[in-house]
C-alpha cells in the first residue's frame, strides 16, 4: 500500500463517525434501490409465470350473447390459439347485513386443464359436476370470513340459491379485484367472484346455449389487429359490448400500472438518497481540502502532482461508494425477499420462488461508486487551485462586502449582533444558502404532498359527486329495460326524482383518429348531471350534438363544431356524424393511480365516460350526447332506442 | 561547476492599488556542492527567492537556470517533475504528515522517485534510528525537523532548499540541525541553500547572500567556513 493510501486509511479510522454518516446514507439509497428493483423484477417474473401457468388470455370480448358453436368456431380465425367462453352474471348476495350491498359475479368454467384463465385452488376441493357448489375468489372469502365448506346465498333472477363453497381460488383475471372500471377502490367485502361449472350455470342463469364472455389466446406470432378485426366481424351480429386487449384488461392494467410505479419509484427514490449522499460527500471533501491546505502544499512541494493528490481525496469518496454499495445491496437483497412476499400478498398472487439476481449488487455498486466519484471530484477539485508556495501562508479572508440587507437601516438596526452575523453568513455564501433552502423546500414539499394528497382527492371526489353528478343511487339492469320502468319506480319506492340513462360503447372517429368510449345518453332536462365548459361556465345539454370531455376532445383533436363519426359496436347500423356541441371539464379525469379507474363516469356531465384504449395506456374519457341524439345515432328506429334505455338513476 | 543561475529575477504582488515588490533584479549563481546561506530581515524577499528557485512559484520577470534548463519556462507538469526529482525542501515549521510515522513520512517522498537513497541510511544519517516508528505527535520539534530533512534528502535530490529550518527550534537544537545539514552537504555533496535570520550560521557557509527590501545587497564567498560545533560559545 502506498503511503498516500495509508494516510487515507488512517484518516478514515480517525474520523469514523463522519465516514459512517455518509455510508449510512449511501447504504439507505442503495438498499432501497436493490430491494425495490428486485421486488419489482420478481413481481413481474412471478406475474408472467402466473399468467402463463394459468393461461391468462390475450383478448377478452364481452358480448350480449353468442351461441356456443359460434364461439368455438372462433378458433379457426387466423392466429387464434384457444377460445374459452363463459356465462357471466352479477348477482346480489343475500346476507343478514342489510346495510351493505354485496355482489357476486358468477362465471362459468369448464373445469378442465386447458381452459383459459384457469383458477388456482388455494384451499378446498375441485368442483363436482352434479352439486350446487362454487369456488369463491380468495379476496372476497377472506374479507367476509368465508371458508371452504361454508354456504353462500345468492339471488338469481328473483330466486334464492344456496350454494356450497367448495374451494377458495385465485384467478389471473381478478388479481386486482375491481367490479368495473367505474369502481373507485377494490371492495373485497362487497364484490367477489364465484366460479361454477357450466352446466350448473346454464341451469340457473337460463341463457340457453349462449356465452356472453369470450376469452382468446393467440398463437405465437399472431397479428393482433387483424385477428381482432376478424373476431369482431364474426361476433358483431351477436352484439359486442367490449373487446379488450390483455394490456387493457382491468386487473392486469392496474397491476402493470402498479409495477410501473414501483419501477419508477425504484429508479428515482434511490437517486434522491444518492444525490444527498453525493452532496454531503462533496461538502465533506471540500472542507477537508480546505483544512488540508498546508498538507496539500507540502505534497506538491515534495513533487506529488495534481492527479495524485486529487485521487487521494476521490478515493475517500469512492471507498464510501463501494462500501455503501456492497453493504446496501446485500441488505437490499435480504429486504427484497420480504418485500416481494408483501407485494405478492397484496396482489393475491399465489406464489412461487423469489429470485436473487446478483447482478443487482454490481449495478448498485457501480451506481454508488459513480455518484461518489463525481461528487468526490467536484468536492476535491479545490486541490488544483492550491499553489505550494501560497499554502505555506495564511489564506487571505474573504472580502467582507456589505450585504444588501445592511442598507435597509431601520431593519438592520433592530438585529442583535449574533443575528447580524447569521444574516451576513447567509448572504455571503449564496451558493450554500441556495442549496440549503432547496433541500429544506424539497423535504417540506414531500411531507406536505403526502399529508395533503388524501384531502385533495377527497375534494375532487366531493366536487365530482356534488357538482357534476348529484344522484344518490344508481340502479343497473342486467338487460335494457323500457323507459316505463323509471315511472314504475315511483310506485315501488318513495323517491323525489328518477331519470333513465343509457350507456354503451361506441367507436368515435375524426379523420384517422379513433377511440372506443362509452357514451352516456341523458335526458335533455337531466337533474343529475351538470357540465362546465373549459372556462368554467355552466352549460346545459345541447339540442343537438355531443359533449366531449377535455381528454377525449384532445385525443380526437376535436373542437366545438367539428363533426364526429360515431359507429355502433352493438349493431350493424350505419355510422352517424354528429357535431361537437361543446367540450366539458372533468374534475377527476387525471391519471391518478388508484382512482383512475373510477373517475370515468364522474366528471362529465351529461354524457358518459369510459375508458378508451390509446396505445398502451388506458385513458378515461367521455362523450356526452343528448338523449334524442343518442337515439338518432345508435338506432334510427325508435324501438331499439327504447330497448337500450336501461340504467335508471334516482334519488 | 555551476548548478544554479539566477538572472534578473523580479517578483511583485499587486495588492489593490499598491504594487509590492518582493524581489527586485536578483542575480547570482551557485556552484555544485556549495553551501549557501541567505540572510536578511523579515520581508526582504528570502522565501520568495527560494520558492522560485524550488519551482514552487513563478517570477514576474527574470530567469532561473538549473544546470542547462530554464525552469522559469517550465509548465506545471515539468515543474512538478523538477520538484520531485531535483529538489528537496525543508520548511520552517517541520511539516510532516501527522498520521504517518517518521519512517513512513520519509517513504512518502521516496515512493515517487526512481532512485531514492536507502531508507536505513537516511534515517541513520538524521539520527532517528530509534525513533523511526514514532508518530510526529510523539516526537520533539527537533526530531520532527530531522524527519522533514530525511524526507527531503531521501529522494536524493541535487538541490536542498531550507527555509529557516531552525526558525522554530531552540538554539542548541538549531545548531545540531545545522550540523546535520552541513554534514549532508559535505558527505553527500548536496548543494545546500539555507535561509536564516541567524548571522552566526552564515559562518558555516561557503557563500553568503544578504538581502534587503527584495534586493541582493551582498554576495560574498567565505574562504574559511567553520564547523557547526564551533559556533557554540
Ligand atoms: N502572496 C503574497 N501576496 C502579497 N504579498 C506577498 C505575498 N508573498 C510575499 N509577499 C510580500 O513580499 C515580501 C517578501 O516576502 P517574503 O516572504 O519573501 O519575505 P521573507 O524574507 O521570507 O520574510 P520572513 O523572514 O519573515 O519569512 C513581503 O513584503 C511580503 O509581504
Ligand atoms: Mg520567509
Amino acid at each position: 500500500m502506498t503511503k498516500m493510501d495509508l494516510m487515507l486509511v488512517r484518516m478514515i479510522k480517525n474520523s469514523k463517525s463522519q465516514f459512517l454518516a455518509v455510508l449510512i446514507i449511501i447504504i439507505t439509497g442503495i438498499c432501497v434501490y436493490t430491494s425495490m428493483s428486485m421486488a419489482s423484477a420478481n413481481l413481474s417474473d412471478t406475474l408472467d409465470t402466473y399468467y402463463e401457468e394459468n393461461r391468462f388470455p390475450h383478448l377478452f370480448v364481452q358480448v350480449l350473447g353468442v351461441p356456443v358453436q359460434v364461439a368455438e368456431r372462433l378458433e379457426r380465425v387466423e392466429g387464434v390459439g384457444k377460445v374459452t367462453g363463459s356465462l357471466v352474471m352479477d348477482v346480489p348476495v343475500l346476507t343478514e347485513d342489510t346495510e351493505k350491498r354485496k355482489t357476486l359475479r358468477l362465471i362459468t368454467i369448464k373445469g378442465d386443464e386447458q381452459e383459459l384463465s384457469r383458477s388456482t385452488l388455494l384451499s378446498g376441493r375441485a368442483l363436482s359436476d352434479n352439486r350446487k357448489e362454487i369456488w369463491l375468489i380468495n379476496q372476497y372469502a377472506k374479507a367476509n370470513g368465508i371458508k371452504a365448506g361454508d354456504e353462500i346465498r345468492v339471488q338469481i333472477s328473483g330466486a334464492d340459491y344456496t350454494m356450497e363453497v367448495a374451494g377458495i381460488v385465485a384467478n389471473p383475471e381478478y388479481i386486482y379485484l375491481l367490479e368495473s372500471s367505474q369502481s373507485i377502490m377494490p371492495d373485497d367485502e362487497g364484490f367477489g367472484i364465484g366460479y361454477l361449472k357450466e352446466p350448473l350455470g346454464r341451469l340457473i342463469v337460463d341463457e340457453g346455449q349462449n356465452y356472453n364472455y369470450i376469452r382468446i389466446e393467440y398463437e405465437p406470432g399472431a397479428k393482433e389487429e387483424a385477428l381482432i378485426e376478424a373476431v369482431e366481424a364474426q361476433l358483431k351480429p351477436y352484439g359486442i359490448i367490449s373487446s379488450v386487449k390483455r394490456e387493457d384488461q382491468l386487473s392486469n392494467a392496474m397491476i402493470q400500472e402498479e409495477l410501473l410505479n414501483l419501477r419508477r419509484l425504484s429508479d428515482s427514490l434511490p437517486l434522491l438518497f444518492l444525490f444527498v449522499a453525493g452532496f454531503i460527500l462533496m461538502m465533506i471533501l471540500s472542507r477537508m481540502v480546505k483544512k488540508d491546505r498546508l498538507k496539500i502544499g507540502i505534497l506538491k512541494a515534495i513533487g506529488y502532482d495534481n492527479q495524485q493528490i486529487l485521487l487521494h481525496y476521490v478515493k475517500y469518496a469512492v471507498m464510501a461508494g463501494l462500501a455503501g454499495g456492497l453493504l446496501g445491496s446485500t441488505l437490499g437483497m435480504a429486504l427484497a425477499g420480504a418485500m416481494t412476499k408483501l407485494y405478492l400478498e397484496f396482489f393475491n398472487l399465489p406464489l412461487l420462488t423469489v429470485n436473487f439476481d446478483i447482478t443487482y449488487i454490481f449495478k448498485a455498486m457501480f451506481l454508488a461508486a459513480l455518484f461518489c466519484l463525481i461528487s468526490g471530484v467536484v468536492g476535491a477539485r479545490g486541490v488544483l487551485k492550491i499553489a505550494p508556495s501560497e499554502s505555506m501562508r495564511e489564506e487571505p479572508p474573504k472580502k467582507g462586502k456589505r450585504i444588501l440587507l445592511e442598507r435597509v437601516h431601520f431593519l438592520w438596526k433592530r438585529f442583535s449582533f449574533s443575528r447580524k452575523l447569521v444574516m451576513k453568513n447567509v448572504f455571503r455564501n449564496k451558493k450554500r444558502t441556495a442549496f440549503v433552502i432547496s433541500g429544506v423546500a424539497l423535504t417540506y414539499g414531500m411531507i406536505l404532498f403526502t399529508v395533503t394528497m388524501p384531502s385533495v382527492v377527497d375534494q375532487m371526489m366531493n366536487l365530482h359527486f356534488t357538482e357534476f353528478q348529484k344522484m344518490d343511487y344508481n340502479i343497473g339492469f342486467y338487460k335494457p329495460v323500457d323507459e316505463r320502468a323509471v315511472r314504475d319506480l315511483y310506485h315501488i319506492i318513495p323517491i323525489d326524482h328518477a331519470e333513465g340513462k343509457i350507456e354503451y360503447p361506441f367507436e368515435l372517429s375524426r379523420g384517422h383518429r379513433e377511440v372506443t368510449v362509452n357514451i352516456l345518453g341523458l335526458k335533455k332536462d337531466t337533474q343529475f348531471y351538470s357540465f362546465k365548459d373549459t372556462s368554467n361556465r355552466m352549460i346545459s345539454m345541447p339540442e343537438r350534438g355531443i359533449l366531449l370531455s377535455e381528454n377525449l376532445a384532445k385525443t380526437l383533436k376535436a373542437e366545438k363544431g367539428d363533426l364526429i363519426r360515431i359507429r355502433s359496436l352493438l349493431t350493424e347500423k350505419e355510422d352517424v356524424e354528429i357535431p361537437v356541441a361543446g367540450v366539458v371539464k372533468q374534475s377527476l379525469g387525471m391519471n391518478l393511480k388508484s382512482m383512475r379507474a373510477q373517475l370515468s363516469g364522474l366528471e362529465a356531465s351529461y354524457a358518459m365516460a369510459k375508458e378508451t384504449v390509446s396505445k398502451n395506456k388506458i385513458l378515461y374519457e367521455q362523450g356526452v350526447l343528448s338523449r334524442q341524439e343518442y337515439d338518432r345515432a345508435v338506432t334510427a328506429e325508435r324501438e331499439l332506442a327504447a330497448q337500450i334505455s336501461s340504467p335508471a338513476i334516482f334519488y | 561547476m555551476e548548478i544554479l543561475r539566477v538572472e534578473n529575477l523580479c517578483k511583485s504582488y499587486q495588492m489593490g492599488e499598491v504594487e509590492v515588490k518582493a524581489l527586485t533584479d536578483a542575480s547570482f549563481s551557485v556552484e555544485k556542492g556549495e553551501f549557501v546561506v541567505v540572510l536578511g530581515p523579515s520581508g526582504s524577499g528570502k522565501s520568495t527567492l527560494l520558492n522560485i528557485i524550488g519551482g514552487m512559484d513563478s517570477p514576474t520577470s527574470g530567469k532561473v537556470f538549473f544546470k542547462d534548463e530554464e525552469i522559469t519556462g517550465f509548465d506545471d507538469k515539468k515543474l512538478t517533475e523538477y520538484r520531485r526529482k531535483r529538489v528537496g525542501f525543508v520548511f520552517q515549521y517541520y511539516n510532516v504528515m501527522a498520521n504517518l510515522t517518521a519512517e513512513e513520512n520519509v517513504e512518502l517522498a521516496m515512493e515517487i522517485v526512481e532512485n531514492p537513497l536507502p531508507i536505513d541510511e537516511v534515517i541513520e544519517a538524521v539520527g532517528l534510528s530509534s525513533r523511526r516508528d514514532h508518530f510526529p505527535s510523539q516526537l520533539s520539534g527537533g526530531e520532527q525537523q530531522r524527519v522533514s530533512i530525511a524526507r527531503a534528502i531521501a529522494k536524493n535530490p541535487e538541490l536542498l532548499l531550507c527555509d529557516e529550518p531552525t526558525g522554530a527550534l531552540d538554539y542548541n537544537t538549531g545548531i545540531s540541525i545545522m550540523a546535520l545539514l552541513s554534514k549532508l552537504n559535505r558527505e553527500m555533496g548536496k548543494t545546500l541553500i539555507v535561509i536564516t535570520h541567524n548571522s552566526d550560521i552564515a559562518l558555516m557557509a561557503d557563500r553568503v547572500i544578504r538581502m534587503r527590501s527584495g534586493q541582493i545587497i551582498e554576495n560574498t564567498v567565505n574562504e574559511n567556513p567553520i564547523n557547526a560545533e564551533e559556533i557554540k560559545w
